[in-house]
């Protein structure tokens, strides 16, 4: 069996390249995909925490395991509501680059 | 599980609201498939009442459902062996401030739409949606159901952020909110993943029962979620957001959001505080004393070289949620009970002050410059003087309501011994009654502009009354009511904080 903290690390490891993909680069497609691996990267440690509290045979505890599904769902209305705002902003400004997004400063 | 347990009046205000939504959007399919291209505009401003009146039903059937709870005391869980929604005094009073601020902010749409030619029939759909998913949070035990409720609320209002899909500004709101609200949600999912990995539990009495502070996965778990929330109610140092999203969302958005979200977030975060942790000490405390003073001084700060109206209430809505911090330093149950009673004076004060601006919108523009309030006295003085009264309230002047609420925090935290707080919170207040009386000397001192500002619309004028009325009599009588016997708020106040199980 994998021990836990390998699935914590690597999880840890993915979370943090989704949040330096956020605030690093420019490209709104690139930053939807980087919000999106941070998600996985929860959903990772949700299923790898199952594991550690996983309950007995005859009463199995899936706390985690439903969180993920629940995660999951959530994360697919969120890209749509997102990749809509994107497509607004497209066709106005014709460009995905955050950089051109900003009207609205102090 | 047994089905006949099963609490399903638990459920009545977040069904009334979702089955207005729907109700709204099915309404909308069908009644313009009958519109005739010759009188598009008539016929859009006829749909959109019609689709306000729904949705104002089923407001008001959910304010009923969750104000008859409230005064008969309920406290039930939709399913009691495995609690996830509980409708108890708390939630059900914060429902009650919610449904008000949602149906107010409706009310202000219903000419502020056509004005901006965005006069869709989803408008109100998202609006009622975003509602049931606060409702969802406010009233949730389980991290599962905050998370989705928080999900429930939030997507909606990236649209609503959005919603003028032809305007620059907008689109940059709704994006901006957008990625700042994902980002904010995925670490606030995170540090629940690692409050379930250290305590192995979801629901808030167990992880009360299992939480180790000495466990380093539960503190880091704690302060990502502390992070996660401080995102959402717009906290310094995370708040670079609000003042984006506030100007550039259609006005009754950003009068929706700023009362409502900020509504729902305290009140849940009040709930996971005092249910999900056991006594954690000093070192939480000592986090929210950083960021309610950080709130203070910068968001006042800020506020004083803004030029555009809404975004200087966007400035002074991240520094009341300092004001609101305060409370949660002080952390008694006095304390509590102000930071629930400030909630609900603020709503009042700030849709009024964001209602004179959505009054001023016509010809698809916004008159949310200081500029363009420049000598409305002259030619609206109702208007002028009602946001003169909501400056005032909001700067905390003696005699309104938003005094009351300042006294009552300040107050509860110098008697748990926060008495440098209390005195730096008086110190910004002080500083913020320069900036919110810029607005009310531009429009008595200056010359009035060229052109002739809108007319206020009936409906815009009914939320504007309410709203005056209710600063002034909240402020004159805020816990003795001479009326009404049933309205005397603080004591409602205590008793919602009080029976938090």
């Amino acid at each position: 069996m994998v021990p836990i903290e390998h699935v914590t690390a690597l999880s840890a490891a993915l979370f943090t390249i989704g949040v330096i993909g956020v605030l690093v680069r420019r490209n709104l497609i690139v930053i939807l995909m980087s919000v999106e691996l941070m998600l996985n990267a929860v959903n990772l440690a949700f299923v790898g925490f199952n594991r550690v509290w996983a309950g007995t045979t005859e009463q199995p505890l899936l706390d985690g395991h439903v969180f993920v599904l629940m995660v999951i769902t959530v994360a697919a209305a969120e890209v749509a509501v997102g990749l809509g705002i994107v497509i607004a902003l497209v066709r106005n400004r014709d460009s995905v680059n955050i950089e051109d997004v900003s009207i609205l400063r102090w | 599980m047994n089905p006949s347990a099963l609490q399903f009046h638990v459920l009545g205000p977040v069904a009334f609201v979702s089955i207005g939504s729907l109700a709204v959007l099915l309404g909308e399919v069908f009644l313009s498939r009958k519109v005739d291209p010759g009188d598009k505009e008539v016929a859009e401003a006829r749909i959109g009442s019609l689709l306000a009146a729904i949705s104002t039903v089923s407001l008001l059937l959910a304010i009923y459902a969750a104000g008859f709870a409230f005064f008969h005391g309920t406290s039930a869980a939709f399913n009691p062996g495995n609690p996830m929604l509980s409708l108890d005094p708390l939630s059900s009073f914060a429902m009650m401030l919610v449904g008000v601020g949602a149906l107010l902010s409706v009310w202000l749409s219903i000419t502020y739409l056509p004005a901006l030619h965005i006069n869709h029939g989803e408008y109100y759909a998202l609006l009622l949606l975003a509602t049931a998913g606060m409702f969802v949070m406010i009233s949730s035990v389980n991290m599962i159901a905050v998370f989705m409720g928080l999900e429930l609320m939030s997507i909606p209002i990236y649209a609503l952020a959005g919603f003028n899909r032809g305007n620059l500004r907008s689109n940059e709101s709704g994006l901006k909110y957008f990625i700042i609200g994902t980002f904010a949600s995925a670490i606030l999912l995170y540090g629940m993943a690692l409050l379930y990995g250290a305590t192995g539990h979801t629901d808030f009495a167990g992880i009360r029962a299992a939480f180790d502070p000495s466990s380093p996965l539960a503190v880091a778990g704690l302060v990502l979620v502390v992070v996660g929330f401080a995102f959402k109610i717009s906290s310094v140092p995370f708040h670079q957001w609000t003042p984006d999203v506030y100007e550039g969302a259609p006005t009754s958005v950003t009068a929706f959001m700023s009362v409502t979200v900020k509504t729902s977030a305290f009140v849940i975060l009040l709930r996971f505080l005092t249910l999900a942790l056991p006594e954690v000490g000093d070192d939480l405390n000592a986090v929210f004393w950083v960021l309610a003073a950080l709130s203070m001084v910068v968001g006042n700060f800020m506020a004083i070289i803004q030029t555009n109206v809404k975004r200087l209430l966007a400035y002074s809505s991240i520094a009341h949620a300092g004001y609101l911090l305060v409370g949660f330093v002080a952390g008694t149950e006095e304390a509590r009970a102000a930071v629930l009673f400030y909630l609900m004076i603020y709503m009042f004060m700030n849709l009024g002050a964001f209602g004179v601006v959505v009054a001023l919108a016509q010809g698809g523009r916004e008159s949310d410059r200081i500029d363009d309030f420049a000598g409305l006295a002259q030619r609206r003085p109702g208007l002028a003087a009602l946001m003169t009264l909501f400056m005032l309230a909001l700067a905390g002047i003696p005699g309104t309501a938003g005094f009351m609420g300042k006294f009552y925090i300040f107050s509860a935290a110098v008697q748990a011994g926060y008495i440098w707080l209390a005195i730096l919170g008086v110190l910004t207040s002080v500083v913020s009654v320069y900036y919110y009386l810029r607005v009310p000397v531009a429009m008595y001192m200056s010359d009035d502009t060229e052109e002739e500002p809108a007319e206020a619309s009936s409906s815009e004028l009914v939320v504007l009354g309410l709203c005056a009325l209710a600063v002034i009599y909240f402020g004159l009588f805020p816990n003795h009511d001479p009326l009404f016997d049933a309205l005397r708020l603080l004591d409602l106040a205590g008793t919602a904080i009080a029976q938090v199980p």
